[in-house]
This record gives structure tokens, C-alpha cells and sequence, in this order.
């Protein structure tokens, strides 16, 4: 036997363990056929081809013990769903809204009992045959949570999703967030990543936003993986009609990531508004394509990029902003910044603008460089020691980003982190 | 009390285009105590800021000879920040903006910074310290939640200098051209903040290029500075009379062989 179809035959295996109907399998399987074929991606100024982000081992289904995380805090602002390893620790969906119709449930659950929504969306925003990656995704996929609003809902508490990755054990994680937002939803979502354990794993995260006409996403999302883990992510809305997708992503991994931002600006008058914040530390490696493409007409796609490199470690920033052909009256503007707090980081700022239509508006500013050496001078004169001006300088910095995030726990936890980091990863 | 001594100071600056240093103060001689008032004045582009910017440690300021002390301590090779805990404060002429920090909180890290860590200021004194200064400015409470400089209009940004000032209560005020852009009513407040202030604990360098400032902040001691260097001390009068005369006046009587120029240093 091939090791191909010995791989097929595992799949289908461990597929029928999880009582997975035909149709998931059947796009495991051509996924898997797909990896044979397909090459990793490749970012501009970035390389990561040498990193471990495939595991090699086969579909495993195992358990995660809800003992090892930290308990977490009640919180009554948020409607907390819990995810450890593959193992669904809580979901907490008030049953008001489960009467309206919102379904808040694992990915494995929804492909099963919401069969017609699951086949009509997943992975059709992000494609398996994109790249290596993408097909690894769909074939070795083993945890994952799924959201739907029904036409017209309006959520108004944040929805929080607490994924983390179980790295006790030897077992990547290969997670896919689906949620679709039918006309005229409204929904805030966050998730926060983070590792328990200190096993060195890969974990393969997608997120994919369906927002239909007229809906609304809020999406943040704190993303606090261990030093172990390598991270590919990718994350992308299809934006319909008059929608708004709002992204607002804490970037705070301390493991080598390399992901991508996507928003499908597809019906007319969709608005996306993309920002990440991002710091990095010791010898760390990040890398982030945050694109918006215009396709429909009078959309506005924004991106706001911020990052601070601190000590060894590098940051690369692609901004990529494309409007197409047809898509009269688009607004795209995007921002990248970087700031190097030391002589040994090195990091980048690039905007890419691929403009194919004439009447649109657009425009960019980047930066790469050290903190502001007028408002340092500023701070210092007024008693304020070197470090905790830094500080400052840095929060205000990335102020925007912060303040865009809806719950103020996250926020709280978000401001904590980059304290962390600054002070840990700042130059004597 | 407190001194600050300026002694045989000569500064150089790199000039950003030609990136040749270039000598600005050449020999300046100041020497002051807290109670004290002093003003220095002179025509653009004679040094004035320079000085300011030196005694305060703005990196690109580089001193070529001589030295200056603080309570008898050389401070040039100090860092800014040591500077301003041992007690020296500049109020700066353009005032740099700083996002996502607000200036109450801004504020209250300056003052911390000057107390010992089990001795930080209790949020009640802080509000009260500054709900009396900002009445004192006329302020409105509105600009302390406001980010730092951020979008503050020319007026706004001098007083909010002030209001530093008196929360910070520093030894040595370094006032740099303050009364710059200011409209009479906002000459006045900044004044009347400045003035509240004197006594034996507080010592203040005012640079102006106008007398009008010293007509509400009357100084004790008045210095000419031209190309450089101080070329002439005196009283209040000094000041008046440079009002009725110009520089070019003074100049020619002391028989200096000095071009002045319009140029804003």
C-alpha cells in the first residue's frame, strides 16, 4: 500500500470514529489527495518554509483534561464558550437566543446535525487547494467551533471563545472558527488563544467570517500561544452587501507565526476596517499578510497595522490593499507601522496597493524606525524614567487597536500582556 | 535653597543639511539661586533656546567646553530625566503630542517619579493638586482626560506647560519662549500661574524674545544675549529700555561687531 492510501484509509478511519457524515470525509479525503500536489505559501520578505507546521502523525482523536487550564474568572458581559485541546469544555448559549434560532456549537457537532448550513459555508471562503496548508487544514481538521445568526438577531453580549491549545500532550491542533451572520445580524466575537503545556506543536487556525447582507462582525481577538507552538493562521471574512467586519487582532504569540488577513469585500457598499497589533520578542519570527480586495462597488476597505520588535526577533507587515476592476467608487487606505526598540530586530512595513480601477480613493502610510525621539525628550524632561516612557510612547502607539476591542477583560488582559513583554523585552 | 550655574558654556549643533557642527553658545556665564527671577533675551538666532535645550540635556545639543551645575553638581553628562528629578523643568516651545496617554495620567507619572516607590501620591491629593491648578489656569477638568498635546491648539498646549509646572513643582523653571503665540488673556493666565509660584523654593529662567512678558512676570535680574554669548546684565529696566531702543541699539553701544538676523532659532 501507497502511503498516500494508507493516509486515506487512517482518515476514513478516524472519520467514521467521529461519526462524521460522508460528506466531510469525502472532502478530507480529496484534501489529502490535494496535499500531494500543493506547495506552502509564500509571503513577500518573509520565510518560514523550514518551520514545523505539519505534524506527522495521523488523525487522532483525544481527550483533553479540563483539570489543567486555569479556571477562569466568571464573567457575566460575555457568553464564554470553552474549547481544550479537541475537547468542548463548556459552551454557555442563553437559551433566549437558542429560541431565536443561534446555534453556538463544536465544528463536529454542526457538521453533523446543521448539515446544510456547514456543506453550503465551510471552508468556501477559504479554499483547501489554496495552498499546502489550507488542504492540511480540511484533512487533519480536529477541533473547531461553529456560529450562526439567524436573519435579523442582534447579539449584544460578545461572544468569547477560549481555545487552548493542549500541548501536554504530543497532538497538533488543526482549529476552524465558522461563522455566519445572516442579513441584518449583528454579532461581536472573540476568541483568545492560548497553550497549556510545553510540548512543541503546530497549530493550523482558521477562522472564516460569513457576513451576509446588511450584517455586522465585530471581531477581536487575543492571540497568546506558547513559545513552543508554531503557528499558521488564516483568517477571512466575505463581506456582502452594506455588511461591516470589523477585525481587531492582539497579536501577542511567543512562538514563530505566520498568518493571513483577508477581507472579501464582495457586494456593494461592504466595509471592512482590519487592525492588528503586534509585538514580538527574543528570537521570535512573525510574519502577517493583512489583505483587503474591493470587488464591489463604493466598499471601503481599511487596514491599520502596528507593531513594536523588541530584542532578536522579527516583524514583517504586508499591507495589501487591491481593488478590482468594476469596483467604481472603492475606498481602500491602509496604515503600517513598525517600531525597532533595538539595534539586533529587524522588522518591515510594506504597503501593496494593486489598483485596476480608476475612480477609488486610496492611500498608505508606513513606517519602520525607532520610538519618537521628540516625545521621548518630552516624557524624560518631565522626570518620567527612559523604560516607562517607553511605555507610554509604545501603548499610545498601538492605542487604536486596543481601544477597538469590546470587552474590557480582554482589553485588560491585552494591555497586561504588552506590559509583560515591553518590560521583559526592553534594552537596558 | 537651590543653585544653577552656567559656567564658560560653549555648544555646538550639528546642522541637519550641511550635518556640520556649528558653534552656538560661546562662552555664556549665568549663575542663579530659587527665589530668583532671571530673564534672558535677544534678537532670533542668537542662542537663546540653545541654552535652554543644553541646561535641560536635549540629545542634540553638544557641549564643547565648560559645564553646568546643579546645587554644585556637574549635570551634562546626566540624562534628561535624572535632570528633571533633581529638580530642573523646561517648559518646551513646541510641546510634542503623545497618543493613548492621557494627561492625567501623564501627570501623575511625572510627580511619582520624583517619590519614592512607598510614597506615591494618593489619588485624592492628586485630584485636589489638580483641580487647584487648573482653576488657577482657568482649565477646564475636560483637558486632563484628553491625550497628552493631542490636537491641542497653540494656547491650550502653553498652559497645559504650566499646569506641569505647577503640578511638578520643580526647583528651576526654564520658561522657553511661553509667551509666543499667546493672545493678552492667555498672557495673563500663564502669568498669573507663573507668579504663583515664586518664593524661595522656586527659581525661574525666562527666555523672550518681547519685553511684553516681563511686564506680568517681573524679573529680577535681566540678561542681553547676542551671538552666543550674555553681553550685558541689569535690572527690569534693562528690559524697558531694550523695548524703546531694539537690539541694535544695545549692540552699537556696547561696540560689538554683530550681524543680527530674523532667522527664529
Amino acid at each position: 500500500m501507497t502511503e498516500l492510501k494508507a493516509a486515506r484509509a487512517q482518515l476514513a478511519a478516524a472519520s467514521a470514529e467521529n461519526n462524521e457524515p460522508q460528506g466531510l470525509l469525502d472532502r478530507r479525503l480529496s484534501a489529502r489527495d490535494l496535499m500531494e500536489k500543493l506547495q506552502l505559501p509564500r509571503m513577500q520578505r518573509f520565510k518560514f518554509h523550514d518551520w514545523p507546521l505539519i505534524a506527522d502523525q495521523p488523525l487522532n482523536w483525544v481527550q483533553s483534561d479540563p483539570a489543567l487550564i486555569p479556571a477562569t474568572s466568571k464573567d457575566d458581559e460575555v457568553i464564554k464558550v470553552t474549547q481544550f485541546g479537541q475537547t468542548t469544555v463548556h459552551v454557555n448559549l442563553p437559551q433566549k437566543l437558542q429560541d431565536q434560532g443561534v446555534i453556538l456549537t463544536d465544528i463536529f457537532t454542526a457538521a453533523r446535525e446543521h448539515q446544510e448550513l456547514f456543506e453550503k459555508f465551510f471552508m468556501t471562503a477559504i479554499k483547501p487547494d489554496e495552498n499546502l496548508l489550507t488542504a492540511y487544514h480540511l484533512a487533519y481538521l480536529n477541533a473547531g467551533l461553529f456560529l450562526y445568526i439567524p436573519k435579523n438577531v442582534e447579539i449584544e453580549k460578545p461572544i468569547e471563545a477560549e481555545i487552548i491549545q493542549d500541548s501536554t500532550q504530543d497532538e497538533p491542533l488543526v482549529s476552524h472558527i465558522l461563522v455566519i451572520a445572516d442579513r441584518g445580524s449583528k454579532v461581536k466575537f472573540i476568541q483568545h488563544l492560548a497553550t497549556v503545556g510545553e510540548k512543541a506543536n503546530p497549530a493550523n487556525m482558521m477562522i472564516e467570517l460569513m457576513a451576509q447582507e446588511n450584517s455586522e462582525i465585530d471581531f477581536s481577538s487575543l492571540d497568546e500561544f506558547g513559545p513552543h507552538t508554531h503557528t499558521y493562521f488564516k483568517r477571512r471574512a466575505d463581506i456582502g452587501r452594506d455588511a461591516h467586519v470589523e477585525w481587531a487582532v492582539g497579536l501577542m504569540n511567543d512562538g514563530n507565526t505566520v498568518g493571513d488577513m483577508d477581507s472579501e469585500l464582495l457586494g456593494e457598499g461592504g466595509y471592512a476596517n482590519s487592525k492588528m497589533i503586534a509585538t514580538t520578542t527574543h528570537d521570535q519570527e512573525v510574519g502577517v499578510n493583512n489583505r483587503v480586495t474591493n470587488r464591489g462597488k463604493h466598499t471601503t476597505g481599511l487596514i491599520n497595522q502596528r507593531g513594536v520588535i523588541l530584542e532578536d526577533s522579527e516583524l514583517i507587515f504586508n499591507g495589501i490593499g487591491q481593488i478590482i476592476h468594476g469596483a467604481h467608487g472603492a475606498k481602500a487606505d491602509q496604515q503600517n507601522r513598525v517600531l525597532i526598540m533595538s539595534d539586533k530586530a529587524r522588522g518591515d512595513a510594506n504597503p501593496i496597493l494593486l489598483i485596476d480601477e480608476n475612480d477609488v480613493e486610496a492611500g498608505h502610510a508606513a513606517s519602520v524606525g525607532p520610538v519618537d525621539p521628540h516625545q521621548m525628550y518630552y516624557l524624560m524632561s518631565r522626570g518620567i524614567p527612559r523604560k516607562q516612557a517607553e511605555r507610554m510612547v509604545i501603548r499610545g502607539f498601538l492605542g487604536a487597536v486596543l481601544s477597538a476591542i469590546p470587552s474590557k477583560d480582554v482589553r485588560n488582559k491585552l494591555i497586561a500582556i504588552l506590559e509583560r513583554k515591553l518590560t521583559d523585552g526592553q534594552q537596558d | 535653597m537651590a543653585t544653577l550655574e552656567v559656567k564658560d558654556l560653549h555648544v555646538a549643533v550639528k546642522d541637519e543639511e550641511s550635518k556640520k557642527e556649528k558653534e552656538i553658545l560661546k562662552g555664556v556665564n549665568l549663575s542663579m539661586k530659587t527665589g530668583e527671577i532671571h530673564a534672558i533675551m535677544g534678537p532670533n538666532g542668537t542662542g537663546k533656546s540653545t541654552l535652554s535645550q543644553t541646561i535641560m540635556g536635549q540629545p542634540g545639543y553638544r557641549v564643547t567646553q565648560g559645564d553646568i551645575l546643579l546645587n554644585g553638581e556637574s549635570i551634562v553628562d546626566m540624562p534628561v530625566d535624572e535632570r528633571a528629578r533633581k529638580g530642573l523643568f523646561l517648559a518646551m516651545q513646541y510641546p510634542a503630542e503623545i497618543q493613548g496617554v492621557t494627561n492625567a495620567e501623564f501627570l501623575r507619572a511625572a510627580i511619582n517619579a520624583r517619590r519614592a516607590d512607598d510614597d506615591q501620591i494618593s489619588v485624592m491629593d492628586f485630584i485636589k493638586k489638580l483641580d487647584k491648578n487648573l482653576k488657577l489656569l482657568d482649565m477646564s477638568q475636560s483637558m486632563t482626560e484628553r491625550y497628552l498635546n493631542e490636537g491641542f491648539s497653540g494656547g491650550e498646549k502653553k498652559r497645559n506647560e504650566i499646569l506641569q509646572l505647577l503640578m511638578i513643582e520643580p526647583s528651576f523653571a526654564i520658561l522657553d519662549e511661553i509667551d509666543s503665540g499667546l493672545d493678552i488673556d492667555a498672557l495673563k493666565v500663564v502669568s498669573k500661574g507663573v507668579n504663583s509660584m515664586r518664593g524661595d523654593n522656586f527659581g525661574s529662567l525666562i527666555i523672550t524674545h518681547y519685553q511684553r512678558l516681563l511686564n506680568y512676570i517681573i524679573p529680577d535680574t535681566v540678561h542681553v544675549m547676542m551671538d552666543g554669548r550674555i553681553v550685558k546684565t541689569g535690572g527690569p529696566d534693562l528690559a524697558k529700555k531694550l523695548e524703546d531702543e531694539g537690539y541694535a541699539g544695545l549692540r552699537d553701544e556696547l561696540g560689538l561687531d554683530i550681524k543680527l538676523v530674523d532667522d527664529e532659532d
